[in-house]
């Protein structure tokens, strides 16, 4: 190589070092908390804890699915909150997430925080193969690049150069059923015909479960075979993925000072037991004691959930998920503060019932989520208080929607509904209404309310309140709904919605 | 292992400095690794498939260059056919052929039911296939000899940069430049990294971005207007071209730092004045396979015009089979067969003739006839089914006076995206590598600068796989 040629090689050296540099700086001062807020707003569950917050409880959507005839919606973080009035217990809910990207998370908690205590949801169904090489995974990979430490440009580069886990759900698919075929059991105490997943599924399928009446049930053997789809596995401490993430969570907690607390989810042992039998139980139970010994020899303080909550406090009834109705999130907020009360003795006062008999006053800001349907469609792109609103518009026809069982409330205090909330258009549509809906099938109602006065002008946020009389009809309903219907898509934001009954 | 991730961009460095490293005797070893590597990063197993078609090919053409004329060796071009072919139905038209059978069936009352097959479409086996076929066809009439070397044999089916995706590259002008010895060259690797800087820019930042858009519009037409539902259209049209010749960019771009020459495969098709010269300048080493092996072999337009016409219709729809197994790709080569027969017929007629000078009036109106033509045509191209695609034209014209519109599309879109058919515009008939020579070094960094940040900072994050890969 001559010299003139090895000058211009050092020459565009030089040049691009220095445009990486000025990329660098305008890219954190210009785009990055753009993209944050594109593709990781679940950094804002964290940004949202409070410097104070003593207890932080982070988990997927086992903290915050309610049931449809629940009394009280609030979450397992919630009502745990109950029993130590004098604390301030805060939540970090992802739904679908797991140690991998509660992981990153925490990470993100400033080290000035002060927490002392943190309690992971420790999900048994987060080990098996469905959840591990689930169609989400991608999005949820995604999601926690830009959170990982590293120059801001540098995580961006790596997210545009697909620099995490993506695969197809063909991939993914193929990903689940090897697994399946090669994770081979072992070490049982009794003797057992089939040697992997895939051959017990096979086979239970093949038999099927019978009915009452003595035929083949279908709906049942497909719950059944799905059951052994998903606990039928051992867990491996030494090589499993996800051992790894609880175990950086460890040295997370550690290294940071806090209280950890691994929170074993219940799971429908009582289903698996009356589909597919004692075998598939003990596969549950042994999974979930080498847990509970593995990271107790690490000293945290694992809560066994797994058998805590009865068949009939599932909601899903169809497939397997640690969704609870009221009584079961109870029962693992239950557990879960008796092992609390150990660190915060003096504050563990007793609760009978963690809640009033019944609400009148709802207001939902938007700013976190509250347990409310349509949450999905909170954003930051406008707000008329805080920093989020829910928008309508695009394939969103509806708003955030109250819903509540209004049977439970005495009937000489529900006469009318009080709602006012701030509303804003993108361009003036008068079809955009306030819906009173009943969905209980017995007291079905519809009821459609138009903007008064009438929006004048785009984008200016406005004050609109209602002074409805409740009909007679749906006094006694399971379910009442109250939100805004936007029939053609225009783009709508809805703020500070708040109901009174009076 | 796409060329949009970080899996290539460690990958290709370090195969590039390797090859510089290894003496030139033992490069086709180095490069035959790294393809056959490259290849089973996608799934290890249709490693055999390529394995397969290419001792096929390679023991066929021996055979073949040992007989003496043709009828001796058709046996042998037929095993070679049946092999690529058959490959080629097995994993890509099986379930669409019985699929049509199993309706048929069932219109007819028969109970017989041909299984489906889940088997994965092998990444770019349209295009591996088409290239070892055409070594196979090259033989057989004599104007190739056969090689000897089954390794150089087996880099030419796997070279990796145009492995999944071409440019489909014809035996005689690839084998010769793996075999010849490169020294690095300054030049080379700075023209590969123009070239693939390009592609990176226009398959990541617009193709992808474009891609979200175009989605929406498609799976629900009808929440969107006549004007939104245009825009998709159009929108499609430079989608698939940015992807595809971002691509194709990236592919010579890649072999150009190891001193092999690609075939360019687009030269500013959207710039054509018709039917004909748009497949002139649109995947051009596919046009040209084409135009080789069927439509000459055929007897091109030395025979009657009825059977010009036959021909003509026939290459279309076959290269629309090509393309996928699906109606809509049926539909969407016999219309291309259909408007390029009318506009050779018509021709004659026009009061004006469209051979006119770069960027005139007349020029500029006929590649806008064309444009429009190519972009409608590539409404079946896109969709997923026949039904499809008619709720699109459908949409496209009731849809005029509904007020709806979904459709956002970010300011950042707009830029780029002008950009991009300004850049097309200037390059007219010339490449981004050798254009770009002629301005001063601050132009040129400016140029880098700007596309490597719209690159790390633009480009769509969802995973958009290169389109032509499904073929």
């Amino acid at each position: 190589m001559n010299r003139d040629l090895v000058k211009h090689i050092f020459l565009n050296l030089f040049s691009l070092i220095l445009i990486i540099l000025l990329m660098s700086v305008v890219y954190k001062k210009f785009f990055y908390e753009k993209d944050i807020q594109r593709y990781s707003d679940i950094i804002n569950t964290v940004r949202a804890l409070p410097n104070d917050a003593d207890i932080v409880y982070i988990g997927e959507s086992s903290n915050v699915t309610a049931g449809g005839d629940d009394r009280d919606t609030r979450y397992i973080s919630q009502f745990t909150g109950d029993y130590f009035p004098g604390l301030k217990v805060c939540d970090i809910t992802k739904p679908a997430s797991h140690a991998g990207i509660f992981k990153v998370l925490l990470e993100n908690i400033p080290e000035s925080n002060q927490m002392q205590t943190l309690v992971v949801t420790l999900n048994l169904r987060s080990f098996d193969a469905e959840w591990m090489y689930s169609d989400l995974e991608t999005p949820l990979q995604k999601s926690i690049v830009l959170l990982k430490p590293g120059p801001p440009l540098w995580k961006r580069f790596l997210l545009s150069f697909k620099a995490y886990d993506i695969k197809s759900k063909q991939e993914r698919y193929e990903q689940i059923k090897r697994q399946w075929l090669h994770d081979t059991f072992h070490d049982l105490p009794f003797d057992f015909p089939y040697r992997n997943t895939i051959q017990w599924d096979k086979a239970l399928r093949k038999r099927g479960i019978k009915g009452k009446d003595g035929k083949r049930d279908k709906e049942a053997t497909t719950l059944a075979c799905y059951y052994v789809k998903t606990y039928a596995f051992q867990i491996d401490t030494l090589h499993h993925p996800r051992i790894k993430d609880f175990d950086d969570i460890v040295r997370l907690a550690k290294k940071r000072h806090w209280h950890l607390i691994f929170n074993l989810m219940a799971e429908n042992t009582e289903k698996a037991r009356e589909l597919v039998g004692d075998k598939l139980l003990f596969f549950m139970n042994n999974n979930a004691r080498l847990l509970e010994d593995y990271y107790s020899r690490k000293g945290v303080i694992v809560v066994n959930n797994l058998n805590a909550v009865e068949d009939a406090q599932f909601i899903d009834r169809t497939w397997t998920t640690e969704h609870y109705a009221e009584k079961g999130r109870k029962t693992i907020a239950r557990n879960l503060a008796l092992a609390l009360k150990d660190l915060y003795p003096g504050q563990f006062k007793e609760v009978k019932d963690a809640h009033p008999a019944f609400q009148t006053h709802f207001e939902n800001n938007c700013e976190k989520p509250l347990g409310w349907k349509g949450e999905n469609t909170f954003t930051d792109e406008k707000s008329s208080s805080g920093m989020f609103s829910s928008k309508m518009g695009d394939s969103e026809t509806f708003s955030i929607t109250w819903s509540y069982p209004l049977r439970e409330i005495p009937r000489r205090l529900k006469n009318h509904f009080f709602i006012s909330f701030e509303a804003c258009m993108e361009k003036v549509d008068k079809d955009i209404k306030l819906v009173v809906e009943s969905a209980d099938p017995e007291c079905r109602y519809w009821k459609a309310y138009g903007f008064y006065p009438p929006p004048s002008a785009p984008h200016k946020w406005q004050f609109y309140s209602y002074r409805i009389k409740i009909p007679d009809q749906i006094k006694n309903s399971k379910r009442v709904k109250i939100y805004l219907y936007d029939p053609h898509g225009t783009p709508c934001y809805i703020d500070d919605l708040c109901i009174d009954i009076q | 292992m796409l060329f949009n991730t970080i899996d290539f961009v460690l990958f290709l460095p370090v195969v590039i400095f390797l090859y510089f490293l290894t003496p030139q005797k033992y490069r086709w070893v180095l490069l035959l690794i790294a393809s056959y590597y490259f290849y089973m990063s996608w799934k290890v197993e249709y490693i055999f498939l390529i394995v397969f078609s290419t001792l096929i090919d390679y023991f066929s053409g021996l055979k073949m260059e040992k007989l003496p004329d043709r009828k001796s060796r058709r046996p042998y071009l037929i095993l070679s056919l049946v092999t690529n072919l058959g490959l080629l139905f097995a994993f890509k038209y099986y379930n669409f052929a019985t699929g049509n059978l199993n309706l048929l069936f069932e219109e007819y009352g028969i109970a017989y039911r041909f299984p489906i097959s889940r088997w994965l479409l092998p990444v770019g086996i349209s295009f591996y296939t088409f290239q070892t076929l055409s070594y196979s066809i090259d033989v057989y009439y004599g104007r190739q000899k056969a090689e000897k070397h089954l390794g150089y044999f087996a880099l030419y089916v796997s070279f990796f940069p145009q492995l999944v995706a071409g440019p489909i590259e014809r035996f005689s002008r690839l084998t010769p430049q793996l075999k010849s010895a490169h020294h690095f060259s300054y030049e080379n690797i700075s023209k590969g990294l123009r070239l693939i800087l390009y592609g990176l820019f226009i398959k990541m930042v617009i193709a992808d971005n474009l891609s979200g858009i175009i989605d929406s519009v498609y799976a629900a037409p009808q929440n969107y207007n006549s004007a939104d539902i245009l825009k998709a259209i159009i929108f499609y049209s430079f989608q698939i071209y940015s992807d595809f010749y971002g691509y194709s960019l990236i592919a010579i771009g890649s072999a150009l730092m190891m001193g092999i020459k690609l075939m360019d495969n687009f030269r500013t098709p959207y710039l054509a004045k018709n039917i004909a010269e748009f497949w002139q300048r649109w995947h051009i080493s596919l046009s040209t396979w084409f135009r080789d092996y069927l439509y000459y072999p055929l007897g091109g337009n030395r025979v009657a015009i009825t059977r010009w016409m036959l021909n003509i219709m026939i290459v279309f729809v076959v290269s629309g089979i090509w393309h996928g197994a699906n109606w809509t790709f049926i539909i969407w080569g016999g219309l291309y067969g259909i408007v390029y027969l009318l506009e050779k017929l018509t021709n004659r007629y026009l009061p004006v003739k469209p051979d006119a000078k770069a960027f005139s009036p007349t020029h500029l109106f006929f590649a806008f006839k064309t444009f429009l033509f190519v972009s409608l045509i590539w409404i079946f191209f896109r969709s997923q089914s026949f039904a499809q695609a008619m709720d699109i034209f459908h949409y496209l014209f009731t849809n005029i006076h509904t007020h709806k519109t979904h459709l956002s599309i970010p300011v950042s879109t707009w830029i780029f995206l002008s950009i991009f058919i300004l850049s097309d515009i200037l390059l007219y008939d010339k490449r981004f590598d050798t254009w770009l020579d002629r301005f001063p070094y601050l132009f040129r960094w400016t140029v880098y600068a700007i596309m490597l940040f719209a690159i790390v900072v633009f480009a769509g994050v969802e995973n958009f796989p290169f389109i032509y890969f499904q073929f």
